[in-house]
């Protein structure tokens, strides 16, 4: 009896940590899902201005807003910063995804763990009730 | 063609979607509604500012100078003037600026504006998405509230299977799992279709409404009709052959997705209780089925149409309703109620013929198709009605007893 309780105790203290390390995971998947919408958001906004850059004359003047300073910059360098930029932006994305990917198949295998656990209790506490 | 068996199925609703669960749906789904709808309203401001500053940056260029009243700090003005009006430090995006005329600033300007536009349509689709799925929701609540039982009824046949409706009862096309993922996508298109070719096989149906009772669920012409290749005047057939062959078509329109669905529902239908289907008869009332089936099947299909999401089939289904007659009280019990379970949703009403024949002579069963087509002709924006509605248009027929059981 005793010794059953005490593994029905392990059992339990083993489903809260497993529960807070899916809490846990969730926060993250969470978070990549924020940062993701930042950088599509980014992206979408950099392709437009990479769209208004080819449809400028040569002798344009193009500015860049660094700070409280606005600096003149040379068509070809800004077109040249802002493809740079999305090159950046997209490969930052497939990280993203990457590791989403990842953290989505920790969390189902952790909830699939937590299931397990439960059934054990569940059958335990059959047991002890039976007994 | 063997007996088919008819073996059914009497499931609560309320087990089927706890009304708790259902209620927590309908209100996520309320609240990504509302946020979209928040959205939506930012960017119609976002577009009106727009057009507002094209319109100033139009007016500027009259004049040489502008003689204005400059903001300075928080809360003062100077009088000064505004010069070289032709000149504009546009913004380009990510801190990218650019010098230009007030002409290339307009171009800009509507360029933004364009994109914008097509933003909010983008969204305003999103919208009616989830007020489809919210109705349906609501629907569902309402159902489980009223302790609505579905009953599945299986044929086994040779080559086909239907599943007939109880007229009390919603029809629910068997839901299948994986459809529902697969379907989502090409669904919202089918549905569409379907929905038309719903209202066609109504018309349809109401010019033959003059055939007579059957109870034959339109289940099994709802599949075949759900393709929208059904064109040919699939109404017209009478032959079970001929009906047969329409469910064929339409499941080989079917979308794959709703194809795995189609089998499903046939093993579903296994249950058939004793009745024996009726699949090789009256040529009269195939007529009706014909067109009552084809009804079905549109609403059916719709469902599958839906991305996985209960509403649509439920509304479908509901319009399917229509096709349950009652054969008898035992029949009644037998009703099969293709529904699709909630989180399957899409999937394919199997046409589930209802052994009409054999009871037709012997019971006396209430007509339901033409009760349904009525209720079909509501279509589906009444879905949620439908059930109330069969119910309703059961008064024309002799009185079933699902008409008495039915508040």
């Amino acid at each position: 009896m005793s010794s059953s309780s005490t593994a029905l105790r392990e059992l339990q203290r083993d489903l809260e940590n497993k529960a807070n390390d899916l809490s846990k995971l969730q926060k993250d998947i969470a978070k990549n899902h924020q940062v993701r919408k930042k950088y599509t958001i980014q992206l979408g906004e950099n392709e437009l201005v990479l769209k208004e850059l080819d449809l400028l004359n040569e002798d344009a003047n193009v500015y860049k807003l660094i700070g409280p300073v606005l600096v003149k910059q040379d068509l070809a360098e800004a077109n040249a910063n802002v493809r740079k930029r999305i090159e950046y932006i997209s490969a930052e994305l497939k990280r993203l995804d990457g590791s989403l990917q990842d953290l989505e198949e920790k969390q189902h295998s952790k909830r699939e763990a937590i299931l397990k656990v439960q059934q054990r209790i569940q059958s335990h506490q059959a047991g002890k009730a039976k007994a | 063609m063997g007996k088919p068996e008819v073996k059914g199925t009497v499931t609560s609703l309320s087990s089927m979607f706890p009304p708790e669960e259902v209620q927590k749906a309908a209100k996520m789904v309320e609240g990504k509604l509302s946020e979209k709808q928040n959205e939506m309203n930012q960017l119609k401001e976002f577009i009106a500012d727009n057009a507002s500053l094209i319109n100033l940056v139009q007016k500027l260029p009259d004049e040489l100078h502008h003689d204005i009243m400059v903001p300075f700090g928080k809360a003062a003005f100077f009088p000064g003037r505004l010069i070289h009006t032709n000149e504009f430090l546009v913004l380009l995006g990510e801190s990218y600026y650019a010098d230009r005329t007030a002409k290339q600033t307009v171009e800009i300007l509507k360029r933004r504006g364009k994109s914008l536009v097509s933003k909010v349509d983008a969204l305003k689709a999103g919208i009616q998405d989830l007020k489809a799925e919210a109705s349906f929701f609501d629907s569902t609540a309402s159902e489980v509230a009223e302790d609505l039982v579905e009953i599945r009824e299986y044929e086994e046949d040779n080559s086909t299977e239907r599943a007939s409706q109880s007229g009390p009862v919603e029809l629910e096309s068997p839901s299948v799992a994986e459809a529902d993922n697969k379907v989502s996508s090409s669904e919202d298109d089918e549905y569409a279709r379907l929905m038309s070719r719903l209202e066609e096989l109504e018309k349809e149906e109401l010019a033959a409404e003059d055939d007579g009772e059957n109870d034959e669920d339109e289940d099994a012409n709802a599949n075949a009709a759900e393709t929208e290749t059904e064109t040919d005047g699939d109404e017209d057939e009478l032959t079970e052959a001929a009906f047969h062959r329409k469910k064929d078509e339409g499941y080989s329109s079917l979308d794959h997705g709703q194809r795995s669905l189609e089998s499903q529902p046939r093993k579903q239908l296994q249950q058939s209780k004793g009745k024996d289907p009726m699949n090789e008869e009256m040529p009269t009332k195939y007529n009706h089925q014909g067109l009552t089936n084809q009804l079905a099947c549109t609403g059916l299909t719709a469902e599958p149409v839906t991305k996985g999401e209960i509403s649509h089939s439920r509304i479908i289904h509901q319009d399917t309703k229509m096709l349950n007659p009652p054969v008898n009280a035992s029949v009644r019990s037998e009703k099969a109620r293709s529904k699709q379970n909630v989180h399957d949703s899409s999937r394919n009403e199997k046409p589930v013929q209802t052994p009409k024949s054999e009871f037709d002579s012997s019971k006396a069963f209430t007509g339901s198709i033409i009760e349904h087509t009525e209720n079909l002709e509501k279509k589906l924006p009444e879905q949620k009605t439908t059930s109330s509605q069969s119910s309703d248009s059961k008064p024309s027929k002799p009185v079933s007893r699902f008409k008495m059981q039915r508040k």
